[in-house]
């Protein structure tokens, strides 16, 4: 009970000190909402004031003279009561922040998340036949190609394949958005089949550069859960390799690598920023880039505040996973 | 957008307005091709006697928008927000005369039928046109007028021309279908921004509920309006306008539908241009002959020059070099801007000129012998060199400058390093650098820079709004705070009073009061122009004809010009839809 407590209050400490810097960094960077606003007002000839850039900043719940500190006790509360407010930024002023997240997460959870759980799935499934079969075929050649494919940036494996496959007049695949302009979205196959035309490129690059940490590390701990005295006493028991493979050694080598699956589900809230950014795909990671070139700190404030939500909530979950799987993580609790 | 991709990202959100709105120019204007058959449908006579034109072409077609967005649609369409009023200011509400920047302020009535200024131009009464309904069938009266103009005076933020701080609007009243409208002078000058540039809502709709409660962050999904075009529907990947069928001039719009996608990048928008799958674009296409001109004999493209690209000295005398006046001389006249316009701009944009008059745009304020006499009509390295030396500078003792600049613009780096060799040379050691489009707006703002490569603004019906924001004393600040628009902080009083004489002159008045200003440009070089910015525009006229060309500028060709495109679309009709 002390751990799970100690726990819940360290989520808490973190979250504070998370939103503390969510607010503090964007505030830092160069720039101010008022400029960007006096670049769109940019119009006819006509000249900004910024008395004028303020009011209308102001009227979008955005106060410029409102002190610092003030503005982070606003910030706190509207943050914690989901109170989000509007967009500032270029040319999504006075877009509802609640509803430019919702438009844009389905399409990241669709993308990321999926290719996030299938490189884990995949990753691990490999990890252990190559581990369960050292020195194998499997082994000699899946493992190293992978952890070179994962050593490769995000943009340039996504570059890469834009200039293989989506390149030039017929190209065999989309290398841009989320699915053709002028199809609306509706339960057709004609919609369903261009999503996932548009989702192939970018789900491939997350996938073939993510999947060779866990095929490494789940390989590496397959081997030293091996040479456990249980394996041996299961291989004793003549039980059948599958089940050893499977349910002796997979299970327990599975655990070192919960956490690292959890913070990385975190981090799909965040997007890829730079595959959706070379894709042009209108998710979480092309709208932070989109906020962050606009100064838009309700914007910002809401993403930031989703990732560390996310990741926080995903590492308390694998935390109270380990502690209901693991027995040592409750006896020294 | 017009950059090349990482720099239209990089700048969308803050500099999409400017970049879409401010640049560009014309040049070779290689297509006179096709496109006169449009010129026909008489787009000028149109509308100027309310109405007219009648249906001189069947109903039918429609056009397809290709302009990066940069990000998916929010799908809102007030008018007063600075963001989205390009969405639905000419296709959704229109003003109530439209001012034709191109055809030297050129005037067409739209919802005022006629006007008549006081003699002393203080007070201006304008006549609504009848018989005109909104597109929910009430009809829009003089009421609806004074009620734009007085929510505007209600809530600062609807104000976006500043008419009741700036320009001294006083009251406007409704009488009868008359509106008058009094100001604390004289208003002429702000006749551009005040009746070609406010769209009018209808008082019905923003007088009770929401848009009342919140006029200015109000979303006005289903935006209702007099225009030609209404919203049906919007997506975050597209927006259908659909023709209004009760628009008021009788037999249009001949188009019928008008598709605008939200273009992530660049590269589609392009390529669906230059596939003919969208007809109207407002895009930046390297190497368009190649990229979009020679895929189809339909393919066109047109870019009149509207402002000026220049070099931006910082006149404040902490900067030594650059607030010294024969420093200013030299590179004036080490420029030679027909290279920079040719290798920097692929010839898209044309060479400026230092009196600072964009032409052919503005050809009547242009003073040609005088700026022969002062010798910058052509590059002159040895005069540079000599003014150079008086300002204890040279080739053994070069003087280090550095310019700042957007990246991603790559067109303005391509420029500038055409600037840097010729200004290597006489003794200058120009150094450029790249800034990201925020740390780049900041320093041009408050002053931080030597010089500085833009400045992005916009023009008007004559050279004296663009120049008025550059060299007006007030739109300056001291160093280290934004500057409205003065960004290179030129002070000159007799400048000043020039700029507050033209406000009151007649039309000869303003046009030598130009020349005067153009006079001191030439004595005083506050900014160095290289090279004239244009807007982008292509179109394609496989079924669409009635486009704005070079020859019949009847409106402010890109899609991204607005009021403009409500011309446009009222002059387009579909060959196909004639049989």
């Amino acid at each position: 009970m002390r751990f799970l407590l100690r726990r819940l209050g360290f989520f808490v400490l973190t979250l504070w000190a998370a939103m503390t810097i969510n607010f503090l960094i964007p505030h830092m960077m160069p720039g101010s909402p008022a400029q960007v606003l006096k670049a769109k007002l940019n119009h006819s000839g006509r000249i900004a004031s910024p008395e004028q850039l303020n009011a209308l900043l102001a009227s979008f719940g955005f106060d410029p003279h409102a002190g610092l500190f003030s503005q982070y006790i606003t910030y706190l509360k509207d943050m914690l009561t989901f109170n989000w407010g509007v967009s500032i930024g270029g040319s999504s002023l006075g877009a509802s922040v609640t509803s430019m997240i919702r438009q844009a997460l389905p399409w990241t959870l669709g993308l990321v998340g999926v290719a996030t759980i299938m490189a884990f799935v995949i990753g691990t499934l490999i990890g252990i036949v190559a581990g369960w079969r050292r020195g194998g075929l499997l082994d000699g050649i899946v493992p190293p190609v992978f952890v070179v494919t994962s050593a490769l940036p995000y943009f340039w494996v996504a570059l890469l394949s834009i200039v293989l496959f989506a390149n030039g007049a017929h190209a065999l695949l989309p290398n841009d958005g989320n699915y053709d302009l002028g199809l609306q979205p509706e339960w057709s196959g004609q919609f369903i089949g261009s999503v996932l035309k548009h989702a192939i490129l970018p789900a491939g690059t997350i996938l073939i550069t993510a999947i060779g940490g866990w095929i490494l590390t789940m390989r590496n701990n397959t081997i030293t859960t091996l040479a456990e005295d249980y394996v041996r006493m299961a291989r004793a028991k003549g039980l059948p390799n599958r089940r050893i493979m499977f349910d002796y050694a997979a299970r327990n080598a599975l655990l070192p690598n919960l956490s690292g699956f959890a913070m990385s589900l975190g981090y799909v809230i965040g997007g890829t920023i730079l595959v959706e950014y070379v894709f042009n795909y209108p998710g979480l990671g092309h709208m932070f880039y989109l906020a962050t070139a606009g100064t838009d700190y309700p914007l910002l404030q809401a993403l930031f505040m989703l990732v560390t939500l996310a990741v926080l909530v995903c590492v308390l979950i694998a935390d109270f996973a380990i502690f209901l799987l693991d027995p040592r993580a409750r006896a020294k609790g | 957008m017009r950059r090349l991709k990482g720099a239209a990202v990089a700048v969308s959100v803050g500099v999409l307005a400017a970049a879409c709105g401010g640049s560009s120019h014309n040049t070779s204007n290689t297509t006179p091709t096709s496109s006169a058959t449009g010129a026909t449908s008489a787009p000028s006579s149109a509308p100027s006697s309310g109405g007219s034109a009648t249906g001189e072409h069947k109903k039918g077609g429609s056009v397809t928008i290709s302009n990066e967005a940069g990000q998916n649609w929010t799908c809102q369409f007030n008018p007063f927000n600075p963001a989205v009023n390009s969405l639905s200011l000419g296709f959704v509400y229109e003003p109530l005369v439209y001012v034709n920047s191109l055809q030297a302020g050129k005037e067409t009535p739209m919802l005022a039928s006629s006007y008549k200024w006081s003699d002393d131009k203080k007070s201006i009464t304008f006549l609504i046109r009848d018989g005109v309904k909104w597109n929910d069938g009430q009809p829009v009266t003089a009421d609806d007028v004074a009620f734009t103009f007085n929510l505007m005076k209600q809530n600062s933020a609807l104000d976006l021309y500043s008419l009741w701080t700036g320009a001294g609007l006083q009251s406007v009243t409704a009488n009868g279908n008359q509106v008058t409208m009094a100001f604390a002078g004289n208003a002429q000058t702000y006749f551009y921004l005040f009746a070609g540039q406010v769209g009018i809502v209808p008082k019905h709709i923003w007088s009770t509920g929401d848009p009342a409660a919140k006029p200015d962050t109000w979303a006005d999904e289903k935006p209702v309006g007099s225009g030609p075009f209404m919203v049906n529907p919007c997506t975050p990947n597209n927006i259908t306008y659909t023709a209004n069928p009760d628009y008021w001039q009788p037999g249009k719009p001949w188009i019928q539908k008008v598709q605008y996608p939200a273009y992530l990048d660049n590269g589609p928008a392009n390529l669906d241009l230059a596939n003919g799958k969208a007809q109207w674009g407002g895009q930046y296409i390297p190497n368009i002959d190649a990229a979009y001109k020679s895929k189809s004999k339909d393919n066109n493209y047109w870019f009149p020059p509207m402002t000026n690209v220049a070099l931006i000295p910082n006149n404040d005398p902490s900067h030594k070099a650059t607030s010294t006046l024969a420093v200013r001389q030299a590179i004036a006249a080490a420029l030679d801007r027909q290279k920079i316009s040719e290798l920097g701009e692929s010839g898209y944009q044309p060479a400026a000129n230092q009196t600072g008059i964009v032409t052919p745009t503005f050809d009547k304020y242009f003073d040609a012998d005088a700026l022969k006499a002062s010798g910058y009509d052509k590059p002159n390295p040895d005069k540079a060199k000599q003014l150079l030396t008086s300002a204890g500078y040279g080739p053994d003792k070069p003087l280090k400058l550095t310019v700042i600049t957007v990246s991603g613009y790559t067109d303005w780096d391509a420029s500038l390093a055409v600037v840097k060799q010729q200004l290597k040379p006489i003794g200058i050691d120009l150094t450029v650098q790249d800034l990201e489009g925020q740390t780049y707006n900041d320093r041009l703002y408050k002053g931080d820079f030597d010089l500085a490569y833009g400045p992005q603004l916009s023009g008007g019906p004559s050279p004296y709004y663009e120049l008025r924001q550059l060299l007006y004393s007030k739109n300056s600040a001291p160093i280290g705070t934004d500057a409205p628009s003065n960004y290179e902080r030129y002070s000159n009083a007799e400048v000043d009073k020039l700029f507050d004489d033209y406000a009151t002159a007649d039309d000869a008045t303003q046009v030598s009061i130009i020349k005067q200003i153009s006079a001191h440009m030439i004595s005083d070089v506050p900014f160095i122009p290289t090279t004239e910015s244009v807007d982008w525009y292509q179109y394609n006229t496989s079924d669409l004809q009635g486009w704005p060309t070079k020859d019949n500028a009847y409106a402010q060709p890109a899609p991204w010009n607005f009021p403009d495109d409500e011309q446009v679309l009222l002059n387009l009709w579909s060959k196909s839809a004639q049989k």
